[in-house]
C-alpha cells in the first residue's frame, strides 16, 4: 500500500497542477481538463461503450499475442536444443526482426482485407521475435553441468527438454512475454488507427475521436489503453513471480 | 572388480594443437572400496571421472563398472559435480527425487527414498526449500541425498567440497565419512586436498602432472571410523607427507613446463 501511494504521488501532484492551470485559463482550450477526461472515461465506461471497444481490441491483442508468443516460444526452445532448427531458423531471425513489422501492414490488409484477421497476424508475427529470442537465448544459457546431471539421473532426451532445458530457459521467456506484450498493445493501436471494419476498438475510438475534435474523449479512449496495458502487465509480473519463485532476485516489480 | 579401467587414454583437441589429458590409465576398484585421487591441477583427473561417467568418450582403452562396458551416462554410475549442478527451479525435495521421477518410480516409493535420503544427511526440515536458500554445506548435503537416492552401483565425486570454507569442508569430510559407513557405496573421490585425500581414503592414488598418470597408488591403512582428531596423529601426517613429497615433485614439474 505504501510503495503504490508512493508511485502515485507525483502522477496526481502533475494531474493536480494540470487541472489548476486549465482551470485559471492558463492552458488553452483544447487541453482537455483532468476532470473533464474522467467524467468522459467514466461516462464511456457507464455507457458500456468503452467495455465493447476494449474488447474488441484485447481480442486482437490477445489473439495475436498467444499465437505469436506460442510460436516464439516452441521454435526457440527448438532451435536451441536442436541444430537443424537453429541453423534455418537464427539467420532468418536476424534478418528480418530490424524489419518495423509495422510497415508490413499494407501487405497483410491486401491479403486478408481490413479485418480482425489481418491484425491479429500483424500482431502475431510481431510479438514471435521478442518471444523466440528470448528463449532461444534461453535454451543457450542452460549450464551444460544440468544436462549432465539429468542423463547421469538417467533421464531420456524428452525429459532433459521438458524437466531440464523449459524450465531453466523460463526466466528468459518469461522476459521476452513482457517485451511481447507491450508490443502487442503498441500494434493493437497502430493497425485500428489505420483501419477498422466495424468501428470498434479503442484505437478507433481514439482516432474517431480526434477526427471530431473531442479531446477529451481522446484522451480517455488513450488511458483505457494505459489502463489495460497496465493492468496486463502487472497480470503477467504475478504469474512470472510465481512460475519463478525459486529465483529470488528476478521480476520484482 | 567393481570398476575397471583398462589402459585408457584422452586426447583433447584445442585448436590445431592435440592435448593428451588422460595417459594409459589403469585402475581397478572393489566394491565397497573409498579410493581417492589427487593430483596437480589440469593434470586429467576430473577427466577420468568425466570418461567414467560417460559424459566422454576415451581417446583408446576401456572401462568397465560392475561388469558393464561404459558408453554412455547412466544411473549405475551417480556423479557429483564440482559444482553441484542443482536444479535451481526444483525444491529440495524435487531434485533429490529427480531420478525417480524420470526413471518413472510410483510417487510413494519417490517421497519414502526421498524422505529417507534427506534424514541420512540431516536435510528433512529443509525439503521444502529451494537451493538459492540454503547455505553452501547444505547444498553438498542435497547434492549428495539427490546421487544417493538413485543407488548407484558406484559414486563418482569430483572436488565436491572444494568450493567450500575450510570449517565447512572439515565437516563435510566427516558427514561423507559416517554416510559412506551406512550405505557402503563404492567411491572415486577426485580432489586437489591432500589431507582429504588421505583422510577419506582407503587408497589415494596420485596423478602426475599432465599427461595424467597413475604415478602411485598407496594404501591408507588407518582404522575407520576416523574421528578428524585423527588428522593431528603421526600416523596420518606419515601418509600425508608421503603424498605430499609425491606431489610436490608434480606441482614442481608442471610449473617447469608451464614457465617453459
Amino acid at each position: 500500500m505504501r510503495r503504490a501511494a508512493e508511485g502515485l504521488a507525483i502522477p496526481v501532484a502533475v494531474l493536480a497542477v494540470w487541472e489548476a492551470l486549465s482551470a485559471t485559463g492558463v492552458l488553452p482550450r483544447y487541453v482537455s481538463r483532468p476532470s473533464a477526461v474522467g467524467a468522459e472515461l467514466s461516462q464511456l465506461v457507464g455507457s458500456g461503450d468503452v467495455v465493447q471497444h476494449a474488447a474488441v481490441s484485447l481480442y486482437r491483442s490477445m489473439a495475436g499475442l498467444a499465437i505469436g508468443a506460442l510460436s516464439g516460444v516452441v521454435l526457440g526452445l527448438l532451435s536451441g536444443s536442436i541444430r537443424a532448427f537453429a541453423v534455418f531458423f537464427d539467420p532468418l531471425v536476424s534478418f528480418t526482426n530490424p524489419v518495423p513489422k509495422i510497415a508490413i501492414l499494407p501487405v497483410l490488409i491486401v491479403w486478408f482485407g481490413i479485418t480482425d484477421t489481418s491484425k491479429i497476424v500483424l500482431i502475431a508475427i510481431t510479438t514471435f521475435y521478442p518471444c523466440f529470442i528470448a528463449a532461444y537465448a534461453g535454451v543457450r544459457q542452460v549450464q551444460p553441468a544440468w544436462i549432465w546431471a539429468a542423463r547421469n539421473m538417467g533421464a531420456r532426451a524428452d525429459q532433459v527438454f521438458r524437466k531440464v532445458i523449459v524450465p531453466a530457459a523460463s526466466p528468459h521467456i518469461l522476459g521476452g512475454l513482457r517485451i511481447a506484450l507491450a508490443l502487442a498493445f503498441i500494434l493493437m493501436f497502430a493497425s485500428e488507427a489505420i483501419g477498422t471494419a466495424h468501428r470498434a476498438g479503442l484505437g478507433y475510438l481514439v482516432i474517431f475521436a480526434e477526427s471530431g475534435g473531442r479531446h477529451d474523449l481522446m484522451l480517455a479512449a488513450i488511458t483505457a489503453i494505459g489502463l489495460l496495458g497496465f493492468a496486463a502487465d502487472r497480470l503477467l509480473l504475478l504469474v512470472a513471480r510465481r512460475v519463478l519463485r525459486w529465483q529470488p532476485e528476478v521480476f520484482r516489480a | 572388480m567393481i570398476v575397471e579401467v583398462e589402459r585408457v587414454s584422452k586426447e583433447f583437441a584445442r585448436g590445431e594443437q592435440r592435448v593428451l589429458a588422460v595417459d594409459d590409465v589403469s585402475l581397478t576398484v572393489a566394491e565397497g572400496e573409498f579410493v581417492t585421487i589427487v593430483g596437480p591441477s589440469g593434470c586429467g583427473k576430473s577427466t577420468l571421472l568425466h570418461l567414467l561417467g560417460g559424459f566422454l568418450e576415451a581417446s583408446s582403452g576401456t572401462m568397465r563398472v560392475d561388469g558393464n562396458v561404459v558408453t554412455r551416462p547412466g544411473p549405475d554410475r551417480g556423479m557429483m559435480f564440482q559444482d553441484l549442478a542443482l536444479f535451481p527451479w526444483r525444491t529440495v525435495s524435487g531434485n533429490v527425487g529427480w531420478a525417480l521421477e524420470v526413471q518413472g518410480r510410483p510417487a510413494a516409493e519417490r517421497v519414502q527414498v526421498t524422505d529417507r535420503y534427506l534424514q541420512l544427511v540431516g536435510l528433512r526440515s529443509f525439503k521444502n526449500a529451494f537451493p538459492h536458500e540454503l547455505s553452501g554445506g547444505m547444498k553438498q548435503r542435497v547434492a549428495l541425498a539427490r546421487v544417493l537416492a538413485f543407488d548407484p552401483a558406484v559414486l563418482l565425486m569430483d572436488e565436491p567440497f572444494g568450493s567450500l570454507d575450510a570449517q565447512t569442508r572439515e565437516l563435510m569430510q566427516e558427514e561423507l565419512q559416517r554416510i559412506w559407513a551406512t550405505t557402503r557405496k563404492t567411491v572415486l573421490f577426485v580432489t586437489h586436498d591432500i589431507d582429504e585425500a588421505v583422510y577419506l581414503g582407503d587408497r589415494v592414488i596420485v596423478f602426475t602432472a599432465r599427461p595424467g598418470r597413475i604415478k602411485a597408488d598407496l594404501a591408507i591403512d588407518l582404522p575407520r571410523p576416523r574421528p578428524i582428531e585423527l588428522k593431528k596423529s603421526p600416523a596420518f601426517f606419515e601418509h600425508r607427507n608421503r603424498v605430499w613429497d609425491l606431489l610436490r615433485e608434480e606441482v614442481l614439474r608442471a610449473r617447469d613446463e608451464e614457465s617453459a
